[in-house]
């Protein structure tokens, strides 16, 4: 199953740095005479309504999609982690804070969040991501911390307390160790939730101006002409849940090996 | 001789329950002092308030001339990297890092400190653990890998390769069989003799204690209720519960002096009395307050209004 | 009572033998103790008796008879009726072997339902009447606490109330008084030493302490690397040892002396189980051995002492 998921990623991956060099079509050539025609060698998983290769959107449409992905994560890990780590260590007042301050930012609804600071930012797949990654750090922070309260009150800790290590020695040296695979596993879990959060986005129009391609937007269009081509979905909704599946099936596995 | 731990007038609070109460015991250079006491007597927390770990109410612990409790943050850290004062842990499955390996356990004092290069700590680490009997090559293995003894030598061996003027060991044989117990303390013994090294161990079995230590001293409820020459109080207790504690002590030879069973009992617990009252069978109203803690033959002091004379014990 | 002829365990999945060759009685109302390292084979001895080994260990031969009942061949519902009723047993760490979340006088009060037969309006009075004849001296009070509210030694006390619940006649106590503290170990070993007399209660007592098994027991079996290498009366065996590995037991055991003394200790450690050599086993540690320890040794009874030694005759051993 592992070596499934793997190889279903490496692929991704694969599309996502050169999809717009593989695509065997150019993904924005229109060919309106050519439009929602089913699958053929020419085109093997059909056209689209205006007639653009789907295989070639959707393979030049991962790289965006991806990348988008991989930011709101990062961003989530950044803005997650570290506070997360700092609440465990510097006292019950800076804990306080940031545990409320976590608190609030969970109590914000996903998609209305994104939309508005969209509508702030301005409407860009880099703002949308951000927001989400905003919207996921409350997960890393807890479970960072989660990870990592145990560990303060260890006895290995207090006894590199006693050699006299500062904090930051005793955080990298002892605690980063164990805490780093549980956020791995978080992280990875996450991309495919992030994965979903943009299909989501780009699905509604934001973030990504048409005619570029994305997962999201081709699956939209697919939609709006469900009468002529009712299977046509089905190939972009089956590619991101097949690459969210597959994160989780690695999550999984690894956090399973860990906790061995 | 001169006092290299000075500890004066102790008080350790946890959950406002006091756990050591105004406990006062100074440990001499070059002496091998042993703490005995039973579960909850405050032996752990005593070590645990020597090296800095548990939260001082009242009094004062000073260590060659500084005053530990007054030292804190930079203070503190600057202080404890000097490596002058090292504490055992007494679980090694809790006190070594499973993800590191032997090595680099037993080098993270020096690796704090800062002061070598890491081909000297290598050096130091080997030493180390051919000093504690563990083959050098054990370097490379992690805690998981080896055996409970050996774990156990390992936590000893990250304290010596320090250096350590004073070594405070909470209960370092106990997890121990016989045999590998008295490979143990035959190596603290060692340590005070050729190396000058103060240990001061923390064990709730006498005759362990016995082999090596110089001094010992008994805790009860957060008090102390005797210390002196351990050969001595031992041969004569002067403190019912020392008294009780050695008749208790199984010995392979089974007659003994007075039996374990006359000197348990119950009496009036008084409150704000003898924190022993309640289990003394010699109890008398006299043990309403509490007793001072009283010199008496020179280098023994007890803390009880009755010191027993008439008892005594020879095995 | 109690008879085990040619014990034979292994352990693992190449079936490596872990004990082999043991044999011990213990008879009505007497106490035997079991003494060795960790790794001798005393405890697979002792949980073999139980039908408790752990898995992947298993009796590959020999017999073990509880008053004529074949314990190896039992199956679970034979050892239900025996466990609590016939023989019962207390561990090392009373508080794993009580719920936490059931007051201490459920769970006694649930084992003489079971065991007795007492009906639920009798087992309050039974209970407290069995904690009191423990030695617990408030015991009303203790039959409603929960085991995290009580200490070490009342645990062990209680479980050795629910384990006499039953009326035994053999009680095995593993390791029972290890983890407590020494003044609370005499008063349990007392207790122990107190049930035999008053309800000749068989006892088998396995500890890595000397000390204790010559506290308590009539008559002790040394382990070494999977085999008894002597057995016999306690009093004896302490004063005049024939096996060299015993000698050196007594010499690293607590003797009650409290000058400071030069501590013995058993140079090298014992083979493992897989690594056994084909004559002595103790050999390679010892301080008497000869080229003849390197056959196979079998052991040799003269009045009532068992010793598996070729040399056991012409050594002359101290004792303590």
């Amino acid at each position: 199953m592992r070596r499934l998921a793997l190889a279903l990623l490496a692929v991704v991956g694969l599309l996502a740095v050169a999809g717009h060099l593989i695509a065997p079509h150019d993904p924005l050539a229109q060919a309106p005479e050519l439009a929602l025609r089913g699958p053929s060698w020419v085109h093997p998983f059909g056209t689209d309504y205006l007639g653009r290769d789907v295989l070639s959107r959707l393979v030049a449409g991962t790289g965006t999609t991806v990348v988008a992905a991989v930011e709101s994560v990062g961003a989530g890990l950044l803005l997650g982690v570290l506070p997360g780590l700092a609440s465990l260590w510097f006292g019950r007042g800076v804990e306080w804070l940031l545990l409320r301050g976590s608190d609030a930012v969970m109590t914000l609804p996903f998609i209305v969040f994104a939309v508005a600071v969209t509508g702030i930012l301005g409407n860009g797949l880099t703002q949308a991501m951000l927001a989400i990654g905003v919207l996921f750090a409350p997960l890393f922070f807890r479970v960072t911390r989660a990870a990592g309260l145990a560990l303060t009150r260890a006895q290995y800790v207090e006894a590199a307390e006693l050699f006299g290590a500062s904090r930051w020695r005793v955080l990298r040296t002892h605690v980063w160790g164990k805490v780093a695979p549980t956020v791995a596993v978080t992280a990875a879990q996450a991309t495919g939730g992030a994965l979903l959060a943009v299909s989501s986005l780009t699905f509604l129009g934001i973030g990504v101006q048409p005619p570029a391609p994305t997962w999201g937007g081709v699956l939209a269009s697919d939609l709006g002409f469900l009468a002529q081509q009712p299977w046509a979905p089905v190939i972009p909704a089956a590619l991101i849940a097949l690459t969210v599946a597959a994160l989780n099936t690695l999550a999984d596995d690894r956090g399973l090996r860990a906790a061995r | 001789m001169s006092t290299l731990l000075e500890i004066q007038d102790l008080s350790v609070e946890y959950d406002r329950h006091l756990v050591l109460d105004g406990v006062s015991l100074a440990v001499r250079t070059g002496e091998i002092l042993g703490i005995i006491g039973e579960t909850g007597s405050g032996k752990t927390t005593l070590a645990r308030a020597v090296a800095g770990l548990a939260p001082v109410r009242g009094g004062r612990i000073a260590f060659d001339g500084t005053d530990l409790t007054a030292l804190r943050g930079r203070a503190r850290r600057a202080w404890r990297r000097t490596g002058a004062l090292q504490y055992v842990f007494q679980d090694p499955l809790r006190a070594l890092d499973p993800q590191h390996t032997v090595g680099t356990i037993v080098g993270e004092g020096l690796a704090v400190a800062g002061r070598q290069r890491p081909a000297e700590i290598a050096t130091r680490v080997s030493d180390a653990l051919t000093r504690v009997g563990l083959d050098p090559a054990l370097a490379a293995r992690r805690p998981g890998e080896i055996s409970g003894g050996q774990r156990q030598r390992v936590l000893l061996a990250r304290a010596l390769a320090v250096e350590p003027r004073l070594l405070l060991c909470d209960e370092p044989v106990s997890a121990l069989d016989a045999s590998n117990r008295n490979h143990v303390l035959r190596l603290l013994a060692g340590l005070r003799d050729t190396a000058g090294v103060t240990v001061v161990v923390i064990s709730h079995d006498l005759s362990s204690l016995a082999g090596i230590a110089d001094r010992v001293a008994v805790l009860y409820g957060g008090r102390l209720a005797e210390h002196g020459p351990i050969g001595d109080v031992l041969a004569a207790p002067r403190h019912p519960y020392t008294a009780l504690l050695v008749a208790s002590a199984p010995s392979v030879r089974r007659e003994r002096a007075v039996p374990a069973a006359r000197l348990r009992g119950t009496g009036p617990g008084y409150d704000g009395g003898c924190n022993y009252s309640a289990r003394c069978p010699f109890a008398t109203a006299a043990c309403a307050t509490a007793p001072a803690l009283s010199t008496v033959d020179g280098d023994r002091a007890v803390a009880c209004h009755h010191a027993l004379a008439d008892l005594e014990f020879t095995s | 009572m109690l008879r085990v002829d040619d014990l034979r365990v292994t352990v693992g999945a190449e079936g490596t033998e872990a004990v082999r060759q043991v044999s011990l009685t213990v008879h009505k109302g007497e106490s035997l103790g079991l003494v060795g390292e960790s790794g001798s084979g005393k405890t697979l001895t002792c949980r073999a008796v139980l039908g408790v080994l752990p898995p992947g260990a298993e009796v590959a031969g020999g017999r073990i008879t509880l008053d004529g009942t074949d314990l190896t061949t039992l199956d679970r519902r034979g050892w239900d009726r025996i466990r609590g009723g016939r023989v019962a047993a207390v561990f090392q760490d009373p508080a794993s072997y009580l719920n936490p979340s059931l007051t201490v006088g459920r769970q006694l009060a649930e084992q003489l339902r079971l065991k007795r037969g007492l009906r639920r309006g009798e087992t309050r009075a039974a209970a407290v009447e069995l904690l009191e004849a423990m030695g617990i001296r408030r015991a009303e009070a203790v039959f409603g606490q929960y085991p995290h509210e009580l200490s070490g030694g009342m645990l062990q006390r209680a479980l050795i109330a629910i384990a006499v619940a039953g009326d035994p006649g053999l009680l095995v106590a593993d390791e029972a008084t290890t983890a407590l503290d020494p003044a609370v170990q005499a008063e349990v070993l007392e207790l122990l030493a107190d049930l035999r007399e008053r309800r000749g209660l068989a006892l088998l007592l396995v500890s890595h302490d000397l000390a204790v098994v010559a506290q308590v027991c009539d008559r002790v079996a040394v382990f070494y690397a999977g085999e008894i290498v002597e057995q016999g009366p306690t009093a004896d065996v302490i004063a005049n040892p024939r096996h060299p590995y015993t000698e050196a037991l007594l010499r690293v055991a607590s003797l009650g002396d409290w000058r400071r003394r030069d501590l013995a200790v058993i140079p090298g450690r014992p083979p493992e189980p897989g690594a056994y050599p084909p004559g002595c086993r103790f050999a390679a540690r010892c301080a008497f051995a000869a080229e003849r320890c390197a056959e196979p040794v079998e052991p040799s009874t003269v009045d009532d002492r068992t010793v598996r030694c070729v040399r056991a005759g012409e050594l002359a051993l101290v004792g303590a």
